[in-house]
């Protein structure tokens, strides 16, 4: 089985070099047409254009945009995506320490969403052809049209302004140093036995991660729905009938199961709608993660940084489309063995 | 082995847009067992609802949009410094020339919103449309060439959705500049995938139907069989997800303007407005909530509209009655 898991697993990474690749590429060229200047920013006021020439020729956008193209490659290859002109820092350094919050908020989020959707779609499913299916698909598709920035602002509106129970700003509450051990603060307090502040980390991360997860909850209820009433008419939901078994034990057991398949693809495919969320709600809670860098970025126009987060964001989607490629393998018998 | 995730993963992918409306396959599902008497074939019909909430809604705000100049009470960007912040009229220390209270500069919420429903529909309907346009002829040349000429679009729509769509949406921002048509411009180059990815199945579903091969066999052009037969067959999917994108117009417009990259400082849109209410929010909430509804609302009416027409566009549904 371990054999299968790395054996896929690495099959599909290797497979999503090339589309990073060209990923890569098409963020690189489309932030070459740009019409402002990135020089613009870089120069002081009094600079002559000979200075400008020299700034040019040192940063090599002076060169062709294929050749241009490669030093990047070779570069980040190396870990060096380059400088960040704003914060004038390693891109690579700028994305390492915001990294690790931005994963823990969308992991957080991805929890509270299965814990809100798997029994909301199996509730959808359940009151379909009853009374209650119009009132139900009705808040379904009220939650689906309200996006996660907006439900953040709700959230901060309600419990943060109007009944302040939950803090809205950062990681932690202020004073806590941070640990710098893996980043992901929940684990690292736990590590250092520091329980009042994993208490703190722990409750600022509660208002963002919920905006992402209602967010996302509603497209997983829909999906697991419908899969749900693909099962219905399956023959072994029949055999289980027959043999007295109690339909929510059918339910839960063995239909749940097998709708569990396309609601996981669902879930990779619809990762980046995580990360998109994720940018805003950041911005908007003040966390310190990648989304929130990469909004500073599209401010100051720092283009270098604006391509070194679109490619972390693109190398991240293809992992996780890998991770997930690899468990439905797991989960799917019958594509077992042709592997 | 190897193509078999994704291909399945593809038509799962075309299958989250199209969730309701596979037909049971099973007989016992498709006809009641009992004798259909009239009262149980009036249960099975439900009314559509969606469509007629959902059509309303969106009819609603596209008059306001029409309408905006003579339905404000003030001009949006008209500062009012004596009233700033003050609250809707309902409410204590309200006033009745501002329905909606004003915000930080005393600019008037209910000519802001009603302005901003310009801006909202504006961008949904041309992006929607253009993005529509992009993504159908696409799907349509993959779908009914096959071979290559699909292998390289669904190769490019791959690509595309590795991205996630706002990382996308802000890079394209970042090139283009800020201003309404590259926001416009902008949500067309990033989601006509969502058109692409499910009309093609459509089309490859279509193109195997015996009218087609009777077109093939009349010797008709491609051109003319691909306008003649396969689009008419894929309209109304597309007039779905038409009215589905255009609340994901809506949401990603807010979004930008949010963060200030859509619009320019002196015209109004929703978005603009949640950003200045935001930094109010501890003084007044009112400013706040009046724009999120108005995105919410919209938003909702077109995901309703979208929904109820996926089930009346649909013969085999509405012989269900679903």
């Amino acid at each position: 089985m371990l054999r299968l898991i790395s054996t896929v697993l690495s099959r599909r990474l290797i497979a999503a070099i090339p589309t990073l690749l060209m990923l890569s590429l098409i963020v690189f060229v489309v932030l070459r047409l740009i019409p402002a200047d990135p020089l613009a920013m870089m120069l002081p006021p009094n600079a002559t254009p000979a200075d400008a020439a020299l700034l040019r020729h040192q940063l090599g956008l002076d060169k062709p945009i294929p050749s241009q193209f490669l030093i990047w490659i070779v570069n980040a290859l190396h870990g060096n995506l380059g400088a960040s002109i704003s914060f004038q820092q390693p891109v690579a350094t700028l994305i390492g320490s915001t990294l690790p919050a931005t994963l823990e908020l969308c992991l957080a989020a991805l929890v509270i969403s299965l814990i809100i959707s798997v029994p909301g779609g199996v509730f959808a499913y359940a009151v379909t052809d009853r009374r209650g299916e119009l009132p139900v698909s009705f808040a379904v598709v009220l939650m689906q049209s309200v996006p996660s920035f907006l439900w953040a602002l709700l959230l901060i509106a309600l419990l943060g302004v109007y009944l302040p129970v939950l803090p809205f700003s950062g990681r932690v509450g202020d004073g806590i140093p941070m640990p710098h051990l893996t980043g992901f603060l929940l684990i690292d307090f736990l590590v250092k036995g520091q329980f009042s502040d994993w208490l703190s980390a722990a409750s600022h991360l509660v208002l963002p991660s919920l905006a992402l997860a209602f967010g996302f909850a509603p497209l997983v209820i829909r999906v697991l729905r419908s899969s749900l009433l693909d099962q219905r008419n399956e023959s072994y939901v029949g055999v289980a009938r027959l043999r007295g078994v109690s339909e929510s034990r059918i339910l839960w057991r063995h239909m749940l199961k097998n709708a569990a398949l396309p609601a996981l693809t669902m879930i990779g495919v619809q990762f980046g709608f995580l990360f998109g969320g994720a940018l805003l709600v950041e911005m908007i809670f003040s966390f310190p993660g990648v989304g929130n860098l990469m909004v500073q970025a599209v401010r100051n126009n720092d283009l270098v940084l604006i391509q070194g987060i679109a490619i972390v964001f693109c190398a991240l989607m293809l992992v996780i489309n890998a991770i997930v490629d690899t468990l439905y393998v797991i989960m799917n018998p019958r594509l077992r063995k042709t592997a | 082995m190897s193509t078999t995730p994704l291909s399945s993963k593809h038509d799962m992918k075309a299958d989250m847009l199209r969730e309701s409306t596979s037909v049971d396959p099973s007989p016992q599902a498709a006809t009641p067992l009992a004798p259909v008497s009239g009262k149980s074939a009036r249960v099975r019909r439900k009314p559509p609802v969606n469509l007629w909430l959902g059509g309303a809604i969106v009819l609603g705000v596209l008059f306001c949009a029409v309408f905006a100049p003579w339905l404000a009470p003030h001009n949006p960007l008209d500062q009012d410094l004596l009233h700033m912040l003050s609250p809707p009229a309902w409410m204590a220390g309200g006033d009745a020339a501002f329905p909606l209270g004003t915000d930080s500069l005393g600019r008037d919420v209910l000519s802001r919103l009603l302005y901003g429903s310009r801006i909202a529909l504006t961008v949904a309907v041309i992006a929607a449309f253009g993005a529509g346009i992009v993504g159908s002829v696409l799907a349509i040349l993959a779908g009914y060439f096959g071979g290559w000429v699909d292998r390289s679009i669904s190769y490019l729509v791959d690509l595309w959705m590795s991205f996630p769509p706002v990382v996308l949406s802000l890079v394209l921002m970042v090139s283009l500049g800020v201003g309404i048509e590259n926001v416009i411009l902008s949500i067309v180059l990033v989601d006509w995938t969502r058109f692409c990815r499910v009309v093609r199945s459509e089309v490859m579903v279509v193109r195997q139907r015996d009218y087609v091969l009777a077109a093939q066999l009349l010797n008709f052009t491609h051109l003319r069989i691909m306008l003649r037969e396969i689009l008419p067959a894929a309209l109304p999917l597309m007039i779905t997800l038409f009215s589905l994108e255009m609340g994901v117009a809506i949401t990603v417009e807010a979004l930008l303007s949010f963060i200030g990259l859509s619009v320019p400082a002196n015209v109004t849109a929703w978005g603009v407005m949640i950003a200045d209410a935001r930094v109010t929010m501890h003084e007044s909430l009112s400013g706040l909530l009046f724009p999120v509804l108005a995105i919410v609302i919209t938003v909702l009416g077109c995901n309703l509209l979208g929904d109820g027409l996926r089930v009346a566009l649909d013969p085999r549904m509405r012989s269900k009655g679903e």
